[in-house]
């Protein structure tokens, strides 16, 4: 397979996912969308096994490395900080008025907001690793040109 | 052509250098050894330093020792021996 081909079948698998994450919702089957996208995943995987002209060296292996490392430095911080306040009220420590009298009380992470969250999450550890991929791509010297 | 390795010992190399007395292309080099281009790149103008095996492979492709291509230039006097 030919690496041109491979980015289309990419271009044509998130398209899929699109349209699946669609009609999971509509479906109200969020299995549905779970499943394509571990099969999504696998596909990739195997597709860029078959890929004949693409060359990953051992500086390329290093930038997703050192990216994937420094993502999950700042994102094990983001996602912990959050799961410790989810479970402390999960907990819902009695022990403590939680209100003063006539005070609403206000619940932080409602099942919806939850995925809201989530959902952020996602984009966070996204933007986290093409920010850290694009930093250390440049420091690699990835877009340097030469005299020849 | 200074490096870093990433501890502050700065790797010279003569890639460059062989290249041009072998009238090689960066792009034809690094076909050699199954890299990409870009990483050789990267190697000569020093912000990458290889592996001890890609460095070999490099030596060995232009049948020299590695320490002909890479130059380890620790700016530290080494201590004379007895001393």
């Amino acid at each position: 397979m030919k690496k041109n081909t491979f980015y289309l079948l990419i271009g044509c698998i998130a398209i899929a996912l699109v349209c699946i994450f669609w009609a999971a919702d509509e479906l109200h089957a969020p299995l549905l969308i779970m499943v394509a996208f571990i099969a999504a995943v696998a596909l990739i995987f195997f597709a860029r096994s078959k890929v004949t002209d693409l060359i990953q060296d051992e500086r390329d292996i290093k930038i997703t490395e050192q990216a994937m490392t420094r993502t999950m430095q700042v994102f094990w911080v983001v996602f912990c900080a959050f799961s410790i306040g989810a479970v402390v009220q999960m907990l819902q420590v009695p022990s403590f008025p939680r209100t003063l009298p006539g005070q609403r009380v206000v619940t932080l992470l409602s099942p919806r907001l939850m995925g809201f969250v989530q959902l952020g999450f996602l984009c966070l550890m996204i933007f986290l690793y093409v920010g850290f991929r694009i930093y250390y791509a440049r420091k690699y010297g990835e877009w340097d040109s030469d005299e020849e | 052509m200074p490096g870093n390795t990433g501890n502050g010992t700065p790797m010279k190399n003569k890639i460059k250098v062989f290249r041009a007395m072998n009238d090689l292309t960066q792009d034809s080099l690094a076909h050699a050894i199954g890299v990409n281009r870009q990483t050789i790149l990267a190697i000569e103008k020093g912000k990458y330093v290889p592996s001890l095996d890609l460095a070999f492979k490099i030596a060995r492709y232009f049948k020299v020792n590695v320490e002909e291509v890479f130059i380890y230039d620790d700016e530290i006097p080494a201590e004379p021996a007895g001393a």
